[in-house]
């Protein structure tokens, strides 16, 4: 179904977008380069790749005004020689998580006998493109395992030779990207929000939609599931929901905005 | 003389109370008796120096030192000097139990009430908005911590409830309750589900679940709250009957 959507909303979709397509285009950077490192390696292992890794992501995390507050490789659990499961992860200066400050790597536990060992593999960070071979979009959620604060993290797989090695990605504060996004919403003048591909709300000038809620419409499930499917492909299409909300995909970001009548 | 006179006073002086200085060693020494008595450190397990523990808690060294003091004097830490030397956790299943019988002694009826009253606060409150937030991906992990719930064992019934409760926090979408519920699991866990030793408590747990699961499902959040909150009444109760039993023995008396 196509319908007829005002040149206003589809513009403020596109400046969401593109506020966040930059975040995008610095993870394929850094996948395309870490790919390349990691081919050039006869015998990958932690010792010789967490350099590249902390040498590609330190600047970016430490740049004023960046929107990401974590960044860095996982491996595929077996992958790296020395270092059975592995996370390569730094958090920016900015990040409130411990009490260490300034730029620093987080201190997992890597060790599958410790009882806080999570296996990474079973969330969705790791799961869903792991299936999907291609860029997700995780959240809003609570990272209660890295960064402790309310979340989106974005992660693209890493692949030599055909086989996925890991995956790259980075974290953003759900409250920077409000500060950012809101304005822009704003500009509408309709009560307007933006959900994730779950339904689940980002940010909404209606105070009535919290943050972290599910946007309970008739209908809006369906007009999502093409963002759920065909995520990081080509921006789906418009849809009227039978209540009369308007639903906009924000190009391939698998975010939509939300016009409620 | 009405409640509220001196009110003002009272929340005023909590404001410029001093953060750190005095009872900061025993917070230290609290956190980690409550981790190796939980079993989240574990027998044999070394600990960071106190330079390192220091740095990770963010207190003074001193502080830190005083804390381990405390500790070797419980008997829960043994320090080895040397190469291979350290701090490191001397705890057994059974020295885990007279710990955790003494705290229960210890503590007031009140006390217990009221811990286990703060935690039903917290985690009542994290099932009813967990029941409206809740994704089909979230109820599906909720459901997964609940088939691997290893109820064989005390601590196994204690690790499921504590990770699902974690996870309902998390579905919640609140870090603050997240972080409350962390907080808790340490303070009140241990002491509030001693009552997983036994079979018919654990079972108890894992219907407790099913009905949290059922009610997220159909978006009921009066219906999650209760169930969280019932649960954590029956372990208050088992937990007031099993002091005045301990109170009863004669180890009591003894001390």
């Amino acid at each position: 179904m196509t319908v007829t959507v005002d040149v206003a909303a589809l513009r403020i979709a596109e400046r969401i977008a593109s506020t966040i397509d930059p975040v995008f285009a610095m993870i394929d950077d850094w996948r395309t380069r870490l790919e390349a490192s990691l081919a050039a390696m006869p015998e990958p292992s932690a010792a010789s790749f967490d350099p590249v890794v902390a040498e590609l992501v330190g600047e970016p995390l430490e740049r004023a005004g960046s929107l990401i507050t974590g960044a860095g490789f996982v491996a595929a659990p077996g992958y790296l020689a020395d270092a059975p499961w592995h996370l390569e992860w730094w958090l920016s200066g900015a990040n409130t998580f411990g009490t260490g400050a300034g730029l620093r790597r987080l201190d997992a536990v890597s060790d599958p006998d410790s009882e806080q060992f999570r296996d990474y593999t079973g969330l969705e960070w790791w799961r869903v493109p792991a299936r999907t071979g291609t860029r997700h979009l995780t959240g809003p959620y609570v990272d209660y395992l890295c960064t402790d604060d309310y979340t989106v993290t974005i992660t693209v797989p890493v692949a030599v030779g055909g086989t996925m090695v890991g995956l790259v990605g980075t974290d953003l504060y759900v409250a920077s990207l409000e500060r950012e996004l809101l304005p822009v919403l704003r500009e509408s003048g309709h009560p307007c929000t933006l959900v994730n591909a779950s339904g689940r709300i980002v940010t909404s000038t209606d105070p009535r939609r919290a943050t972290g809620a599910l946007l309970r419409l008739d209908g809006l499930a369906e007009a999502l599931a093409p963002l759920r499917e065909r995520e990081g492909a080509a921006s789906a299409e418009s849809a009227e929901l039978p209540g009369g909300a308007i639903v906009v995909p924000c190009g391939d970001t698998s975010l939509a905005l939300v016009f409620e009548a | 003389m009405p409640q509220a006179t001196g009110r003002a006073d009272a929340t005023h002086a909590v404001v410029f109370s001093p953060l750190d200085g005095a009872g900061r060693a025993e917070l230290v020494e609290q956190r980690l008796t409550d981790a190796i008595v939980a079993g989240v450190l574990r027998d044999g397990e070394r600990l960071p120096s106190e330079s390192e523990l220091a740095k990770r808690l963010g207190v003074a060294v001193v502080t830190a030192r005083e804390a381990l003091v405390a500790l070797r004097d419980k008997g829960l830490v043994l320090t080895r000097r040397g190469r291979d030397g350290g701090s490191f956790v001397t705890h057994d299943r059974d020295a885990a139990a007279r710990m955790l019988d003494a705290r229960v002694r210890a503590l007031s009826r009140i006390e217990l009430r009221d811990l286990s009253l703060h935690y039903a606060a917290i985690a009542g409150m994290a099932a009813e908005v967990a029941a409206d937030r809740a994704s089909d991906d979230d109820l599906t992990s909720l459901a997964d911590i609940d088939a691997r719930a290893d109820l064989t064992s005390a601590g196994g019934a204690r690790r499921a409830i504590g990770r699902f409760q974690l996870e309902i926090a998390a579905v919640s979408q609140s870090p603050r309750l997240v972080h409350e519920e962390l907080r808790l699991q340490a303070e009140a866990g241990p002491l509030l589900w001693l009552c997983m030793r036994e079979q018919a408590y654990r079972d108890r747990s894992r219907q407790a679940r099913l009905e949290v699961i059922e009610a997220i499902r159909a978006v009921d959040a009066t219906g999650a709250r209760r169930a969280t909150t019932d649960h954590i009444a029956t372990a208050v109760e088992w937990l007031i009957d099993e002091k005045a039993r301990l109170e009863a023995s004669p180890l009591a008396v003894a001390e």
